[in-house]
């Protein structure tokens, strides 16, 4: 049995499958914790420690599956070209509220951790988790962080983005939808643009735009950061 | 779709390469990213000959995370140990990239 659970193959299906039925499940709750992502995860670790098979063993299988990412982040490229036409009246005042957002969400996490004293991996680890996972992960690679600690933050912030983004912004006073849509794609990427589309279609082409172009600010800024704040 | 794919590959390796080449911080496949939205913006090459291939891959993008999602479990003691100040960064940073975003957004955009 062992044997048999350590086939690539039998990890691929399992991911393929579970992330199927969590669809399913999605589609008939709709409950921000019921976002397929995190119920996907959770049930492939529960089932891991379950069968007591190690993450290496997972992975062997997983690694054809986030082979993809990279293609996917390219993707990226081509909706942005797609939808840019949509904010053409208001691009100046949207690229500047995203940029100062994206370095907001850098720079405001590493200084709250160095007050806590937290350790500098983790710094390096969460400093992108604003953006898209896929980016978020490239980022995190590229300063030296931990990938999945990221993604697992990343999700969180997405999750907690698309459940309360919304009644925090109007309680704090934010009423137009297009500021309400960029702030979510900026602060909470694809997750959190999901519930923007939710609430209306010019706040999910904003917020969509946003996470493309927070993906490309953070990209560059944060290893810029990470030099100049810890060497 | 074989072209299609082939040719987000392509800019893939093109990104993969500049990254090789120039020894920028930025990843591979974020610079491919940039260099196809470059391409389609000057009209190197047509929407209908990428969209086929990146509106599936999109389409399926969260799915392709799920592994470092499950990778979170090699890690849980880490963030067991400091739950506090992850949670405590990552909320408050939140919160503030949402309100400056917005904020900013709404005082400069023409009504």
């Amino acid at each position: 049995m062992k044997t048999f659970l350590s086939l690539p193959v039998v990890w691929v299906f399992l991911t393929l499958a579970v992330f199927f039925l969590a669809q399913r499940l999605h589609k008939r709750l709709g409950w921000a914790l019921t976002t397929p992502i995190l119920v996907t995860i959770f049930v492939l670790i529960l089932l891991l420690s379950v069968f007591d098979v190690d993450f290496g063993t997972y992975d062997s299988g997983g690694k054809f599956l986030s082979f993809f990412l990279g293609p996917s982040v390219v993707a990226l490229g081509v909706l942005f070209y797609e939808k840019l036409d949509e904010i053409k009246s208001n691009l100046l005042p949207f690229c500047i509220a995203v940029f100062v957002g994206g370095i907001c969400s850098i720079l405001s996490l590493i200084f709250i951790l160095m007050a806590l004293k937290a350790p500098e991996v983790l710094m390096r680890s969460l400093a992108p988790k604003s953006v898209t996972t896929p980016i978020a992960i490239e980022i995190a690679k590229s300063v030296g962080g931990v990938p999945s600690i990221t993604a697992g933050i990343v999700i969180a912030v997405g999750i907690f983005g698309n459940a309360f983004g919304i009644y925090i912004l109007r309680f704090l006073g934010i009423t137009s939808k297009t500021a309400i849509g960029t702030a979510l794609g900026t602060a909470s990427h694809g997750i959190g643009t999901a519930r923007a589309l939710e609430e209306s279609e010019l706040s999910g082409v904003y917020s969509g735009l946003a996470l493309c172009v927070n993906g490309l600010v953070t990209a560059i800024v944060t290893p810029l950061v990470i030099d100049w704040i810890l060497v | 779709m074989l072209k299609s794919l082939t040719i987000i590959f392509l800019f893939l390796i093109l990104g993969e390469f500049v990254n090789y080449i120039f020894k920028v911080p930025v990843a591979g496949n974020i610079i491919g990213m940039v260099l196809i939205f470059l391409a389609l913006k000057f009209k190197l090459i047509k929407l209908e000959m990428v969209k086929p291939a990146s509106d599936k891959l999109l389409k399926y993008l969260v799915l392709f995370f799920v592994p470092y999602g499950v990778g979170l479990m090699v890690h849980f003691d880490t963030i067991k140990a400091h739950w506090f100040s992850i949670g405590l960064a990552v909320l408050g940073s939140t919160i503030l990239t949402l309100y400056l975003t917005a904020f900013i957004q709404e005082k400069l955009q023409k009504k």
